[in-house]
């Protein structure tokens, strides 16, 4: 556990980086630092494993003081991703990676192992082991970076903005994996960004950061986009934090019901049959398993009947937002709902969806109306 | 020519040699001391400013000056090869001075950072990371200092310790282009042959800036 108590920073110039901020880190777990340009995240991580002392205040880890503690074993038990990589360009990938092993006075042979090791597990190619940083993508750099951070196994993790050099599908990627990881490593891990979506997929617990370097809320990230504390947030989280909020609304209990299906080897006509016995246009073609393949128009032509793919179905484990997903590229404009081989078991419209999530919020007292909720936080900022 | 050349044999051979001696061990003892200045420097903001000061001045000292000087501020008698040895390594430590100082002043700052971040002691950064990334720098001050010095080594012909400046000042005493010649052809073919052998060290002690235009 890492503690900030009052923890306030002033740069010599007068600059304030944060002012009295107090948090608790928990341990196992991944706290989100999230907040605009220049607000103080990098500042409080720093202050973390000591690049940067605290003008007032205290930081503990697992109770004691880290002003107390020796600043290079502090370090060491402290894996950092620096925000520009800094990769060290005169020595090879893997004896970056076995920068902390070496410092930790570890075998070489066995470090060197154990690294290319990692660099497979943070999705890199075991033959870039042997180039320099310099012949690497800045997305492979980050990897990297990832990879130097985790050698010595250390319990605590200082990240950031890791994954602010790579393009949004990649980004996706890595953050995919990085939870992959994390639910292997469960490590106790501090995460910048100022990418608020990154922050909520990621995030046990997300810290919002505001101007003049002052902690706004601290809140599991579900409980963040539910009920900003003010408009600074409400703004930060912006206008579709409903449709973020659904990520974490479980699909379990949305109302589905039957939808109606034909086999895959229906003729046209039975299809035609099924559409206007039941009155529904489109109808669902499943296979011999039971699994959905594709959406037919009940009044089609010919042989293809305005075939449409099944897209997104969802489970009962994942969230609304993926129901919604589904529902929306439906031209049925239901999403498949479907158990954990992959048969079909309902359907759920996107009206419904909504009606359903609309529901869930007026039994939790707030107000049902986004517009409303907005205008409430606003008065009272 | 090649007559000359087989009859001078023995004169040509001795000068080229102390050519080498006086042009080299400088740069040997001015590396050697300018790296731990050029550190201090780097780190210490007190340092920093008299040094790059005191490297100026001695850097604009002309060369003959400090030859003919060089005796009556250390003592030595006026023949010595010392005194070229003396403030050729002067000059030399004034110049790679500048060139260790900037190469590490050029070492990216999240290189640095991330060296402390993982727990690397000031020590072991400075010269397991900082000294090696500034390696090109220095090398390149090298080159300009080893070619300077070949030149700068004729120059102490004048005051009797020349090595292939002896061959100048000879030939024009008894009128003959050969010893010139030679002269000029050798102390060139030196600075090149020592740029190149700088640069070969520099190329296998840096393989990571190869990598870097092979990418
Ligand atoms: N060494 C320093 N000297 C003076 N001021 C500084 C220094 N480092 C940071 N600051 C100031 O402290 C504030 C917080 O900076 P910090 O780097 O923590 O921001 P950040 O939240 O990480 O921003 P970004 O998202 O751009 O990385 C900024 O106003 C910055 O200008
Ligand atoms: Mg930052």
């Amino acid at each position: 556990m890492i503690e900030f108590e009052s923890v306030t920073k002033r740069f010599p110039g007068g600059g304030v980086g944060v002012e009295d901020v107090s948090l608790t880190i928990p341990t196992g777990k991944i706290t989100v630092f999230v907040g605009p340009s220049g607000c103080g995240k990098t500042t409080s991580l720093r202050m973390i494993n000591r690049m940067l002392e605290p003008s007032s205040g205290r930081i503990l880890h697992d109770g004691q003081d880290v002003a107390k503690l020796d600043k290079a074993k502090l370090r060491r038990g402290m894996g950092y991703v620096i925000q520009q990589v800094g990769l060290l360009p005169h020595r090879t990938i893997v004896d970056n990676v076995c920068t902390v092993p070496f410092l930790l006075g570890r075998s070489k042979a066995r470090a060197r192992a154990d690294a290319v090791a990692l660099l497979e597990r943070v999705g890199l190619d075991p033959v870039i082991a042997k180039r320099y940083p310099a012949q690497l993508s800045g997305g492979q750099q980050q990897r990297v970076g990832v990879a130097r951070a985790l050698a010595a196994d250390p319990p605590v993790m200082l990240m950031d903005e890791p994954f602010s050099a790579v393009d949004p599908i990649v980004r996706e990627s890595l953050q995919d994996e990085f939870l992959r990881l994390q639910h292997d490593l469960g490590k106790t891990i501090v995460f910048v960004t100022h990418d608020v979506d990154e922050a909520v997929k990621l995030g046990d617990q997300v810290a919002v950061f505001g101007g003049g370097g002052r902690l706004v809320q601290v809140d599991a990230p579900e409980d963040l986009l539910g009920r900003p504390r003010n408009a600074f947030v409400a703004s930060l989280i912006g206008r579709d934090r409903g449709y973020r909020r659904l990520s974490f609304v479980p699909a379990r209990d949305l109302p589905s019901h039957d939808v109606v299906t034909v086999s895959t080897d229906a003729t046209t006509r039975e299809v035609h049959e099924t559409s206007e016995r039941t009155g529904k246009s489109w109808v669902l073609s499943v296979d011999s398993d039971g699994r959905p393949v594709s959406w037919l128009d009940g009044r089609g032509d010919g042989d293809d009947l305005g075939r449409v793919p099944v897209g997104n179905t969802f489970t009962d484990d994942d969230s609304c937002r993926a129901a919604l997903d589904g529902a929306l590229a439906s031209p049925a404009g239901l999403a498949v709902h479907v158990d954990a081989d992959g048969r079909v078991v309902g359907g759920v419209g996107h009206d419904e969806i909504a009606r359903y999530v609309t529901s869930l919020r007026s039994a939790e007292g707030g107000t049902a109306e986004d517009a409303g909720q907005d205008a409430a936080v606003e008065a009272d900022a | 020519m090649i007559e000359f050349l087989s009859v001078n044999q023995g004169r040509i051979l001795g000068d080229l040699e102390q050519h080498l001696y006086l042009s080299l061990l400088p740069i040997i003892i001015g590396l050697v001391i300018a790296i731990p200045l050029g550190m201090l420097a780097a780190n210490s903001r007190w340092a920093n400013a008299p040094l790059l000061g005191l490297s100026s001045v001695t850097y604009s000292i002309p060369s003959l000056a400090l030859f003919i000087a060089m005796p009556g501020i250390i003592g030595t008698k006026i023949l010595d090869p010392i005194n070229v040895v003396i403030a050729l390594s002067l000059y030399t430590t004034a110049l790679l001075f500048r060139s260790v100082l900037d190469g590490l002043r050029a070492v990216p700052e999240p290189v640095k950072q991330a060296s402390t971040a993982m727990g690397m002691r000031r020590a072991r950064q400075l010269l397991t990371v900082e000294l090696p990334v500034a390696i090109p720098v220095v090398a390149a001050g090298l080159r300009v200092a080893a070619v300077s010095n070949i030149s700068l080594v004729s120059v102490g012909a004048l005051i009797g310790v020349g090595g292939l400046g002896d061959l100048f000042t000879y030939g024009f005493q008894i009128g003959s282009y050969y010893y010139i010649g030679s002269g000029i052809v050798l102390s060139v073919l030196l600075a090149l042959i020592a740029d190149v052998v700088i640069v070969v060290i520099q190329r296998i002690a840096t393989p990571w800036t190869r990598a870097r235009a092979a990418r």
